[in-house]
């Protein structure tokens, strides 16, 4: 029998190896990407080493400005520590679906995000971040309003980093008196609508179909005595609210259909043009509304959206600050949160990009003397109601969504769009 | 001598197909070291997770709830199924948009593609043009599109009232669920034709011209040209273009993400949409993964009706 070559075993063999080798390498990189991505921090970073931070954020333009000049001032006074900005997309979802990546994937960067206050609950069931109050950071600073949107189960998980309350922007010179009651306001919008013909809303407002419409929907639900609670929606005073909408576009013809597709933007563009007599929106419109360029300079009063009972009511819904709990820079990143509530940083804030305060110290002369419209923002934010704090709060604001859009469409009645979107919440909330 | 030839005679029939098949096999496994890197790679990001998507499926998987992971055996795929859910009508409004829209963006495609198959003037110009549509990305265009259909600042209603047409006021998107609809079917017409269009051409071209001059010297008129000679000709072609169109359709996300973010209520829903929703919004990884299985089976159900459909007649 003659010898088998001994290239041939080794012919056979390469193959093998090979494949192997292949195996190893392919197995090799897919093992270093999870590697790259994860990362836990073992050990903490005293605050008095040199080291550098990540900020994650949203901010454009104004604001992006006056988070550099923070964070410049806060380098300045902490020279070990270096905040490294990383920007978010500039849309909430977009920037949400980030975030949750980054904790999902257990990465210890950003150690610091700028999230907005429906996300903690939802972040701190699910353990990635931690309570600030551990670390020194005192709720207590906080406007109440503001304590109770970063609060879940009893402790602070978010320390809102600036207050934003939607109420409603009349025009001085049409109205005389801001409305006291949903009724009135709609009796002033027919009445500004035929002494003025250039306008061309009554009420104009975000019915996009987005959470800026369930923010609106909130102010309108306080307005008739209801509320955002999951397991008890269809509610006489919802019922009065969704009934509402839909009577100011089919039956007071106040607010065009238009509005469905309306954003911030839109309502902002409709007001500060003059073509608007009364408006939902936030804050940031005060600094707009006497800007060159503005139609509406000096005619203009921000007050909270007219109730049943004439309270008024305001929808509190902001950014705020949450620490990565996979952070290895904790002390450092409590210094930084620190820094950012601090009510010197927040008039700044507040001056440069208009960001009303989160923090009630921050309410003085010093912030009245350089904006005095916070004073009407401040009246404003008495009234606020926090959106409910629920780690399902994006389930449950999708499914308020649908409804709304329903409606404004007029393809549902309010009853019955009501009745089946309480449904919905019911089971969410089993 | 006797030895030599006896060596040669056993030797020589035998040995150039032994040592063919010996290099045949080795250079199969050649091949197969040289294709295992990719087909690892490819193992690794789409079989896997395809395989790790129809687990997660049998589960409830929610990923702001790391503690609530279980298994749940067909619960996601009732939820599917189910109307209370919305998926249903999910479901009802992708088959109905792809039903709608695949024949008349093909049909469209098909004409432009005649049009151009013709000798006329400026057939360069024309061909260059129609590609730029298709070369917009999906999203980009949407929005150029909801720009254009604000009732108050958008181009559409201004050019119907400029010429005192129908129309004019309109809020197209969001307050009907036809014109909605419309609104969709339009601004997806208007990306995806140019690659119907030119996917056709490429088929036409291909087709001998001595066919054509025979038909003309029977005495076929255009009409029995076009059925006898160019439809069934262009049938590889044209299953290209069905199975693609039918798919994309099947899984239009981006256009109703921008235009409509699926309203008024729920009435532009699509799977694809609904999936996005429980995936990245809700974080549910088991009824999206159950989703994304219902999604891969219909479009596969599609591609093998295409193929037995429009396989060439033996």
């Amino acid at each position: 029998m003659r010898p088998r070559p001994r290239h041939v075993f080794s012919r056979a063999r390469r193959p093998k190896n090979a494949l192997s080798v292949s195996a190893a390498l392919v197995l090799a990189v897919a093992l270093s990407a999870c590697g790259s991505s994860g990362g836990s921090s073992g050990s903490q970073i005293s605050a008095s080493t040199k080291q550098t931070i990540v900020f994650a954020t949203t901010g454009l333009g104004a604001e992006a400005q006056a988070t550099a000049a923070e964070i410049k001032a806060f380098e300045k006074v902490h020279p070990n520590i270096t905040v490294k900005v990383q920007q978010l997309a500039s849309t909430s979802n977009d920037a949400y679906q980030q975030v949750v990546h980054y904790f999902e994937a257990g990465d210890a960067v950003p150690d610091v995000v700028d999230a907005d206050t429906a996300w903690p609950a939802s972040f701190a069931r699910a353990n990635w971040i931690l309570p600030l109050s551990s670390d020194g950071i005192s709720p207590g600073v906080l406007l109440p309003k503001a304590r109770a949107s970063g609060t879940y189960q009893g402790k602070l998980y978010a320390a809102m980093w600036y207050f934003n309350a939607e109420g409603l922007y009349y025009r001085t010179d049409l109205v005389k008196q801001p409305p006291k009651t949903p009724q009135q306001l709609v009796t002033d919008a027919e009445s500004a609508l035929k002494a003025d013909p250039h306008l061309r809303e009554g009420l104009a407002l975000e019915g996009m179909k987005y959470e800026g419409f369930v923010t609106v929907f909130i102010d309108l639900m306080g307005a008739f005595g209801g509320g955002l609670n999951p397991a008890h929606f269809d509610t006489p005073g919802n019922l009065k609210a969704l009934e509402f909408l839909h009577s100011l576009v089919y039956q007071y013809k106040v607010t065009p259909q238009a509005v469905a597709g309306w954003s911030e933007q839109n309502v902002q563009d409709a007001f500060v043009s003059g073509q608007a007599a009364f408006a939902t929106n936030w804050p940031y419109l005060q600094s707009l509304v006497n800007a060159k360029g503005s139609a509406v300079i000096d005619k203009t009063g921000f007050v909270p959206f007219p109730s049943d009972n004439g309270a008024g009511v305001a929808t509190v819904a902001s950014d705020a600050l949450v620490i990565n709990a996979k952070s290895a820079h904790r002390a450092a990143d409590v210094d930084f949160v620190k820094w950012m509530l601090n009510p010197g940083q927040q008039i700044n804030r507040a001056v440069t990009s208009g960001d009303p305060p989160s923090v009630a110290a921050a309410y003085t002369s010093a912030l009245f003397s350089k904006a005095p419209y916070f004073r009407a923002d401040l009246n404003v934010f008495k009234a606020g109601v926090p959106r409910l704090v629920s780690p399902d709060y994006l389930q449950i604001s999708t499914d308020v969504q649908n409804m709304l859009s329903s409606v404004l469409a007029n393809q549902t009645a309010p009853a019955q769009a009501l009745s089946q979107t309480a449904a919905e919440l019911a089971s969410l909330s089993k | 001598m006797t030895s030599t030839s006896t060596a040669i005679r056993r030797v020589t029939p035998s040995t150039p197909p032994r040592r063919w098949g010996r290099r045949s096999a080795s250079g199969k496994r050649l091949g197969y070291v040289l294709v295992s890197p990719a087909v690892l790679v490819l193992l690794a990001i789409t079989g896997f997770p395809l395989v790790y998507n129809i687990w997660n499926s049998f589960h409830y998987f929610d990923l702001l709830n790391p503690t609530s992971h279980r298994f749940v055996g067909l619960e996601n795929y009732r939820q599917v199924f189910s109307n209370q859910t919305g998926l249903g009508p999910a479901i009802e409004h992708t088959i109905g948009y792809t039903a709608v829209s695949v024949p008349i963006e093909v049909g469209l495609g098909l004409g432009i593609a005649l049009l151009l198959n013709r000798p006329i003037r400026g057939r360069g110009v024309a061909r260059s043009l129609l590609l730029l549509p298709w070369a917009v990305p999906t999203v980009i265009s949407a929005t150029v599109w909801k720009t254009m259909l604000d009732p108050q600042t958008g181009g559409v209603d201004y050019v119907l009232s400029l010429l005192h047409l129908p129309g004019a006021h309109t809020t197209w998107l969001n307050t009907s669920s036809l014109l909605s609809w419309v609104a969709i079917l339009f601004a997806d017409t208007w990306q995806v034709v140019p690659f119907a269009a030119i996917i056709l051409l490429a088929g036409l071209q291909g087709i001998p011209r001595e066919l054509y001059e025979a038909a003309t010297v029977d005495g076929a008129g255009a009409w029995r040209t076009f059925w006898r000679i160019t439809l069934p000709l262009l049938r590889p072609a044209l299953l290209v273009v069905l199975v693609f169109r039918t798919l994309s359709a099947l899984m239009i996300f981006d256009i109703i993400y921008a235009l409509t973010g699926s309203g008024p209520g729920t009435s532009t829903s699509t799977l694809a949409y609904v999936d996005w929703n429980s995936f990245l919004v809700n974080g549910n990884f088991g009824l999206g993964g159950a989703i994304s299985v219902v999604m891969v089976a219909i479009a596969l159900i599609v591609a093998a009706a295409y193929r037995l459909i429009l396989r060439p007649k033996a």
